[in-house]
């Protein structure tokens, strides 16, 4: 039955990304459209006194322009997950009354392409008295000075275990404490953020968008502009990546909304480069403070971990990625006394939003090097100490002390295993000789990590077509993870016929009626669990139906490779659709799933300078069954390259104005095919316990496994006891200062 | 990231090009490696350009007894072949492999980066260091003005709107001089954080001339006028290298803000570089 779950099937979707010939949203040609630019503050913190669209208004070809003031019923931007961080922290679509980061949108001005709008915004008149200006979430939550008058700029604080006695610490053979800085990154998609609103007379709109959610969306906007969701149709086309930062309404998709049914035209927003490096959204962005304590033998004691988390200047979907942190902090281990305090506090930066990983690099970050400084203390060996302190196989499902209840794991085996892939023994060696020997000094750095995946329901209906064929529908909406490739392999694993039978449709609410979308690493652990169910609600229907047919009892007819069998009869299942719509519907909602996995990396210094060359990483993930594999490795290599990048090259800066210091790639780092180290990915298969299907997210281990391998390895080729100067990024002059 | 309106007139040969130029607010479009760039984010607005991709003989590369003449559209990319002989050829073919990634090196011009004076740039910290002349052509005829003067601040040089860069010299350097070129930056992609550069002849174990060049180590290139002259007279061992990279580092070097480094460190990696640099060309690697 299973013959396509586990095969590594080429990419459906490739042949045309790869020829240029894929259509994203800026390619899209839709008769009379308008192109949208956005009047955008460059004072972090001010009171916005006026916004003069007169001359704009003037310039040829240009349809309008707008501000607040002229749009009085411009909804704000809808709260999403947390409504408690967002209560008198308004986030309008456009500024009114006050300015609070570099980079929000003051106004929205529409001409007949991307040059003139621009010529349009530069002949914009701001006015904006500056106000004090907070760039430190620890700074912010003390200050005086309020972004929301009435309301504290702490967001949203929560605590997680319980509060640790003094005794703990003073009794214990060892307390390690360390901070340590999660920087503010951009979710660097290849394609930026994108809409395009093409709107009827009646209210109704067609959208097409750059999106991860477009049922959300939909309710959104019907929301928002007082329409019925069937009103609102959204496609979302081919998307170039997604990261989290595309779940949400934003508030230029209101403003592109709300220009566009003013006008009567279709408007497009295609966000550019330098919106995208400034504006929403940002990742991480996280302050910690922690202390581990631990007995003579390296068992971990107790574990303590304060996160200031920098949300932005409108605290909405990165409000609670610290709180997913809390909820993993204490990752692989079993530890007794836990107490964890995360506060998400309002700063004049680009509002957050979950990126690749969403809090759980932030805590695998925390505990991994503390893990390692604690290693270091106790003259341990960081794999052992790491062994002694596992949640053992037999244990699970295991409750943490911070709430989440793990469903399954070999938090071993996958650390033995990425140990064997690696070599630690013979990187160890090479180590003592060139410290013996001299040479460029070479570190040995791991992580071990738990994440949390799947979060929701999910829709999901297969259909027999009286061709033969089979169409999956699916809630969930693909940007860039080969929903068109796996998702079928589910379906044809489940209805045993040939791969090439079934196709996929998604990404498309007015032929999907229901939907969450691809975020957390949900689609296949929830969308496949979906479709899984749906094909095996598809085969009993048709043998109800045969039965019926052949006037037989339901038990006498079989089913085997697309076809229903009762003795000699025979009927595929595209005849019975002949006869009538033979389709199942499922909704599934799994609980959430917690692959796990361990990553070991080799890293070179060079003294002189600071430079740091990884050698190689070796990963070993668990992410139950693995639909396509090659699928799974690639999201690897994405993910691990994208925490090489927190590691060692990006970060998301501020001058003290509050003014961003990147506005293009040159200025904001990221690696790319020639900063690749060797990378070598394995996995073990824990299967999902929860889902016939066996699954479990994949896709942003690598995120979280690298960096702190990294910096981890990096710290033991430097030989540093004291690790506090160590912060990502690690850049050469940080690691030359580290080092002195 | 769309750049204001503005003018396009495509030059048929070097008159068109100056009197293009001659309203003053005519930018030169070559490469348009940066120009572009600086247009999509309307830092740069210019009125009118002049495309010179048309003007014939401006690709090219000419060989005198003792001077490379490099013309207004010679690629960064033409440097990276075996075109350029000796010593000289081996250098610019070290320094232009290290510029950006191939798509830009095959648009991008050395006169183009001279012309920009971006302080991380490659071609004029060789310039400088080579003692480069550059002649500039403008309504009122050619002249030529020494690497040295050029450069006269970041983004800055001593050429006037209405004037062409119309060809960069540099001199060959004699059979045996030894040279060594070593960047660091963060990414392949990225500008350099630091670069030297080094030329050096030896005679009777002797160092007769030595020309050492920084990038990215001040506002403008830097000739390192004081590496230069602690290893003059001295034979090229570890000693005279490292007296050198000393040199450069506290008083050729005068290093301002960067938002990775501190002084110290920019000091400290010039220091590193030019002995890296210098051992290159000594070792022959």
């Amino acid at each position: 039955m299973a013959r396509t779950i586990g095969a590594r099937l080429q990419r459906r979707e490739d042949p045309p990304l790869v020829r240029g010939a894929g259509t994203y949203v800026g390619d899209l040609r839709v008769r009379g459209c308008l192109e949208a630019a956005f009047v955008r503050s460059d004072v972090a913190h001010g009171e916005l006194r006026a916004v003069d669209l007169a001359a704009a208004r003037r310039l040829p070809d240009v349809a309008g322009a707008w501000s607040h003031a002229d749009l009085p019923s411009l909804p704000d931007t809808p709260p999403m997950l947390d409504q408690e961080s967002v209560r008198g922290r308004p986030w309008p679509a456009l500024a009114t009354g006050r300015v609070r980061y570099v980079g929000e949108p003051l106004a929205i001005v529409v001409a007949a392409d991307r040059y003139l709008a621009e010529d349009a915004r530069d002949a914009a008149r701001v006015d904006i008295a500056p106000l004090p200006v907070l760039l430190d979430p620890a700074e912010a939550a003390g200050s005086a000075v309020r972004l929301f008058p009435g309301s504290d700029n702490v967001a949203l604080q929560r605590d997680f275990g319980e509060p640790i006695e003094e005794s703990v610490w003073r009794d214990a053979a060892v307390v390690v404490e360390a901070g340590y800085r999660q920087q503010l990154l951009a979710h660097t998609y290849l394609e930026a953020r994108a809409i395009l609103v093409d709107p009827r007379p009646d209210g109704a709109m067609t959208v097409w968008a750059s999106h991860q959610a477009p049922h959300r969306l939909r309710a959104d906007l019907a929301g928002a502009f007082g329409v019925r969701p069937d009103q609102v149709r959204v496609i979302v086309p081919d998307v170039g990546g997604a990261f989290g930062g595309k779940s949400q309404t934003w508030p230029e998709y209101l403003a592109v909304a709300a220009a566009a049914r003013r006008l009567g035209r279709p408007v497009r927003w295609s966000e550019d480069r330098a919106e995208a490096l400034t504006g929403p959204p940002h990742g991480r962005g996280q302050n910690q403070r922690v202390r581990m304590a631990a007995d003579a033998d390296g068992r971990i004691l107790a574990y303590e971990l304060h996160i200031d988390a920098d949300v932005g200047a409108y605290p909405h979907t990165g409000a609670i990625v610290p709180m997913i942190s809390a909820m993993i902090a204490t990752g692989a281990y079993a530890i007794p006394r836990v107490h964890v305090r995360a506060r998400s506090v309002v700063t004049n930066t680009a509002p957050t939003a979950p990126y690749r990983g969403a809090g759980r690099p932030e805590a695998a970050s925390a505990i991994e090097r503390t893990v390692e400084l604690l290693a270091r203390r106790l003259g341990m060996d960081p794999a052992d100490l790491r062994r002694r302190n596992f949640i053992a196989p037999q244990d699970f499902p295991y409750a943490t002390p911070t709430g989440f209840t793990y469903d399954s794991g070999d938090y071993a085996g996958t650390l033995d295993a990425a140990l064997r892939d690696l070599d630690y023994d013979g990187w160890r060696a090479e180590q003592a000789h060139r410290r013996h020997a001299g040479g460029r000094p070479i570190g040995i750095g791991l992580c071990t990590y738990v994440e949390r995946s799947g979060v929701g329901a999910e829709f999901g209906a297969v259909e027999a077509c009286p061709d033969g064929t089979f169409v999956a529908l699916s809630g969930c909406c693909s940007t860039g993870q080969g929903h068109e490739t796996s998702f079928p392999q589910v379906v044809a694993a489940v209805l045993d016929v040939d791969v090439d039978r079934v196709r996929l449709v998604e990404r498309d609410t007015a032929v999907v009626p229901h939907g969450t979308g691809s975020f957390a690493s949900r689609s296949m652990q929830i969308g496949g669990a979906a479709l899984y169910r749906a094909a095996g609600d598809l085969i009993e229907t048709a043998r109800q139906r045969a039965a019926a047919t052949w006037a037989l009892p339901v038990d006498d007819v079989g089913y085997r490779g697309g076809e229903l069998v009762a003795g000699d009869r025979r009927m595929t299942l595209g005849e019975l659709a002949g006869a009538g719509q033979l389709r199942a519907d499922v909704t599934a909602a799994p609980p959430e799933a917690f692959p796990f996995g361990a990553y070991a990396a080799v890293v070179e210094v060079d003294p002189d300078l600071g430079d740091v060359t990884v050698l190689r990483i070796a990963a070993v993930d668990d992410c139950g069954v693995a639909v396509n594999p090659m699928i799974v490795d690639g999201q690897g290599y994405g993910s691990a390259v994208q925490g090489l990048g927190q590691a060692l090259y990006e970060h998301v800066r501020y001058a003290p104005d509050g003014t961003p210091a990147a506005r293009s790639l040159l200025d904001y780092l990221i690696p790319t095919v020639s900063e690749l180290p060797s990378l070598h990915f394995a996995a073990t298969c824990t299967p999902n316990p929860n889902t016939p299907l066996g699954a479990k997210g994949a896709g942003e281990a690598g995120c979280i496994g690298a960096p702190p391998a990294i910096v981890n390895a990096v710290a033991d080729a430097l030989d540093l006891d004291d690790r506090s100067a160590l912060q990502m990024p690690l850049t050469p002059y940080t690691c030359w200062s580290a080092a002195r | 990231m769309k750049p204001a309106q503005f003018d396009y007139v495509a030059a048929r040969s070097p008159d068109d090009v100056v009197a293009a130029l001659a309203d003053g607010t005519t930018h030169v479009l070559a490469g348009g490696q940066s120009l572009v760039l600086e247009m999509n984010f309307r830092s740069v607005r210019p009125r009118r350009l002049v495309d010179i991709n048309g003007v014939a003989g401006f690709g090219d590369i000419a060989l005198d007894p003792a001077v490379l003449r490099v013309g207004p559209l010679v690629r960064h990319r033409a440097f990276e072949s075996d075109a350029v002989p000796g010593p000289l050829g081996v250098l610019l073919r070290r320094v232009a492999h290290h510029i950006a990634h191939p798509p830009i090196r095959a648009r991008g011009t050395m006169a183009g980066s001279l012309a920009y004076a971006h302080p991380a740039a490659e071609w004029p910290a060789l310039a400088a260091a080579l003692d480069a002349e550059i002649e500039l052509r403008g309504p009122g005829g050619s002249r030529v003005v020494r690497a040295g003067e050029f450069f006269t601040g970041p983004f800055r040089t001593a050429r006037r709107p209405d004037e062409l860069l119309a060809e960069v010299r540099l001199p060959l350097l004699p059979a045996g001089t030894a040279v060594g070129f070593v960047e660091h930056r963060r990414t392949r992609a990225s500008f350099a954080q630091l670069a030297a550069l080094a030329a050096v002849t030896v005679a009777d174990g002797r160092v007769v001339t030595a020309s050492v060049g920084l990038v990215n180590a001040a506002d403008r290139p830097v000739r390192a006028t004081a590496a230069e002259a602690a290893l003059i007279g001295r034979a090229l061992d570890d000693d005279a290298i490292a007296d050198a990279a000393r040199a450069a580092a506290r008083d050729d070097a005068d290093p301002g803000p960067q938002p990775y480094a501190d002084i110290a460190y920019q000091r400290h990696a010039v220091a590193v570089l030019t002995r890296r640099a210098l051992t290159q060309a000594r070792d022959g690697a």
